[in-house]
């Protein structure tokens, strides 16, 4: 049997093709048609729906703050974390991968490690009750103590997906090749502008690619804000979620959707545009 | 060529679609008992319930409730714990096609006045009388739907206040321990505030907690029992002046409300920590609270408004449905599921309360005789403006939700309560008309 070559290409991609026509072309079609029409005709009926409602917008401005917030302070983090690592000392294998331990946990689990540890009878109040600093717990669950839930998803956040920052710079870190570092010394570089000048352009790539996994996981943010907040601080995911699930509107959780992939995309077009890799071969 | 890699691709798509359909249709099939002669005992009675679901609960049931009713008739039982929507799927499928498999349905009140009207339920009234025991009339009355029996009544629940004895010691002026035990003229939602901010000051925090918490059932506060009292009504006055009022009386309680009640899902805990001494909750959710302590603590009637003393009665019955496959035998698990032993062991189990009155006196003295004396105390008071959840179906959780987000933006969020319910009551009224039913 002899397959004519003009068209094996498109044989060859036909199973990605498909699958990606099958899990994420027909529900993007249906997500749209649940979003944008009613009884069959074009309509902004849906659309108008979403936007009145109080949590729409208290979701949308929830979403962008805390990833305003984690983004930034995980690659900060995971960046001074992966220029400790990438010395060589005694433990150094260990600590990574303690490091790189709560990468393996689910968010939904790592919520619920982080409600138990939080909670006003949980194990940092009960320490510092016995202790005998506090008379009472201190409460980081509750609408009225929303700033403290925004304090606890944030840490459970940072702790969670910092790991995944980390290693991704690391391994940048790891490619930088030792040849440039040795030169920079020989011209007299101090350490800090050794890191201004060749270990942070170097590291672009990856911090790229860190801050747009970060950034798109940050849009679709739910399991944690879900068990550590609930409704209290308003998600897109959540909302979404809690219009399918207990108010059945199909619509306005499409819309939903809709909105986080619409976000993801942009933000994910403007990285791309604004930090373009720099690679010290063709810099002028 | 072509045509091969279509076809191998076909089959491929084929494939799958016959394994995600296996996946999907994977109702439970129950064998069919209807071929078998009506009068013999059938193989096993279909009993599908919306209530007792939790797995502690479901366990009873099968291990206590059906094993008991197995010894003394004889039939086995399946017990399906369902969904309300699953349910109400469920059964109008199996009466329009005529294979109705289903024996016994236990449901609320407001889910078996929805089948009834849908004319998927027997008329009971023609069946044999059941003996040793009297129903309660309220709920032999919401039983009886147009002259047709349409469903026997058969545990009942309601939300209750409960107090901490220590609380007395700070009543305000012109109150009585007697006027809050026995819900008279002067137990009111004012009086309720003078005595919360007055244990506030005395001992330095607030001591009045709510179930405000994402499960917790602080919506059913709202919309059973102060929006009735403010304006008479559930939803109707929803955006009145008199609701107004009690938006402004609700802000100014808050302050003297536990900040921690927007995190607590039932108040059994805060009440044995002693973190209040005042609480409201649905008496499931109580229970573990008296009985482990059963000295420290009173369960009492709500205050009442200008309008009442509004409260929630929560009613589940036992209907057969139409063209069940054996009613005789479906006729034996209500007989035996209503009798006054039977209905005492599920409040002392599962906490929900008996609709025969043989069995509130069958109680021993002790914590569950609290609960139950003040739950009497409460259903017998004069000016008592009863509520029923309304049946909203799918609809239930918009309709919560729309009561919580007004709570959430007026009295948590400080928002004006008169353009909140405005801009919300439309929302409400249009659920029930959606649905079609009268707003309560």
């Amino acid at each position: 049997m002899k397959i004519k070559s003009e068209f094996l290409p498109y044989l060859l991609i036909l199973p990605a093709f498909a699958y990606l026509m099958f899990f994420v072309g027909y529900p993007l079609a249906q997500a749209l048609y649940l979003a944008f029409t009613q009884n069959g005709a074009f309509s902004l009926a849906t659309v108008r729906r979403a936007i009145s409602d109080y949590y729409f917008w208290t979701a949308l401005k929830y979403t962008l703050g805390l990833a305003a917030i984690i983004v930034p302070t995980q690659v900060i983090l995971a960046l001074v974390l992966a220029l400790v690592m990438n010395k060589s000392f005694k433990g150094r294998d260990l600590s990574i991968y303690a490091l790189v331990i709560p990468l393996t946990i689910s968010d939904v689990a790592a919520g619920l490690i982080w409600y138990s540890m939080l909670s006003p009878y949980g194990f940092l109040n009960k320490l510092l009750m016995n202790i005998g600093i506090l008379d009472n717990p201190i409460y980081f669950f509750g609408y009225q103590f929303r700033h403290m839930e925004f304090l606890a998803i944030v840490l459970a956040e940072l702790w969670r997906a910092t790991a995944i920052v980390f290693v991704i710079i690391l391994a940048g870190l790891q490619m930088i090749s030792n040849e440039y570092l040795e030169a920079a010394e020989v011209f007299g570089a101090t350490y800090w502008i050794k890191l201004r000048r060749i270990v942070i352009p170097l590291l672009k790539p990856s911090i790229q690619s860190a801050l747009i996994i970060r950034t798109l996981f940050a849009m679709q943010v739910f399991g944690i804000v879900w068990i550590l907040a609930g409704r209290d601080i308003p998600i897109l995911a959540g909302e979404g979620f809690y219009q399918l699930t207990e108010i059945k509107d199909y619509g306005v959780a499409s819309i939903y959707a809709l909105v986080i992939a619409g976000l993801s995309i942009l933000l994910g077009a403007l990285y791309i545009k604004f930090m373009k890799a720099e690679y010290l071969e063709v810099k002028r | 060529m072509k045509k091969a890699v279509l076809s191998l691709f076909l089959i491929g798509v084929l494939a799958f679609a016959v394994v995600a359909s296996g996946c999907v249709s994977k109702e439970e099939t129950t064998p069919t008992t209807s071929e078998q002669p009506k009068e013999t005992t059938p193989a096993k009675l279909i009993w599908v319930s919306t209530q007792l679901n939790p797995p502690e609960e479901r366990a009873f049931v099968q291990e206590v409730l059906l094993s008991e009713f197995k010894k003394e008739t004889g039939i086995d039982v399946e017990f399906i714990a369902i969904s309300y929507t699953d349910l109400a799927t469920r059964l109008e499928a199996e009466e329009t096609t005529g294979k109705v498999t289903i024996d016994v349905i236990g449901e609320l009140h407001g889910g078996l006045d929805y089948f009834n009207s849908k004319g998927w339920l027997m008329d009971l009234s023609n069946m044999p009388a059941l003996s040793g025991r009297t129903f309660i009339s309220t709920f032999e009355k919401y039983a009886t739907i147009g002259g047709k029996k349409v469903y026997v009544p058969w545990m009942s629940a309601t939300y209750v206040m409960v107090i901490n004895k220590k609380a007395f010691d700070y009543l305000p002026d012109g109150l009585t321990k007697d006027d809050v035990m026995k819900g008279t003229e002067k137990w009111t939602y004012d009086a309720f505030l003078a005595w919360a901010k007055k244990l506030k000051e005395a001992t330095g925090s607030p001591q009045v907690g709510f179930p405000a918490g994402p499960k917790g059932l602080f919506v059913r506060f709202l919309h059973g029992y102060i929006y009735p009292a403010y304006t008479g009504y559930q939803a109707k006055a929803f955006d009145s002046p008199e609701a107004v009022t009690m938006w402004n009386y609700l802000k100014s309680l808050w302050p003297y409300v536990h900040p921690a009640s927007t995190t607590w899902d039932a108040m059994s805990d805060p009440l044995l920590k002693g973190e209040v001494l005042i609480a409201w909750d649905h008496t499931a959710r109580i229970k573990n609270a008296i009985e482990t302590r059963p000295d420290d603590f009173v369960v009492v009637p709500v205050p009442r408004g200008p309008k009442g003393r509004g409260f929630i009665l929560v009613v589940a019955g036992l209907a057969i449905p139409q063209n069940a496959p054996n009613p005789d035998a479906a006729w034996k698990l209500i007989d035996y599921l209503t009798k006054p032993e039977t209905q005492v062991k599920v409040l002392e189990k599962v906490g929900f309360f008996p609709t025969v009155k043989e069995a509130s006196g069958a109680l021993p003295a002790g914590p569950l005789k609290i609960l139950a004396e003040g739950v009497a105390a409460q259903s017998s008071t004069p000016d008592a403006v009863v509520a029923m959840i309304p049946n909203l179906g799918a609809k239930g959780g918009e309709f919560k939700a729309i009561y919580k987000e007004a709570f959430t933006r007026i009295v948590l969020n400080n928002e004006d309560p008169a353009t909140v319910t405005k801009e919300l009551g439309p929302k409400l009224k249009g659920l029930f008309e959606e649905v079609g039913i009268e707003v309560p």
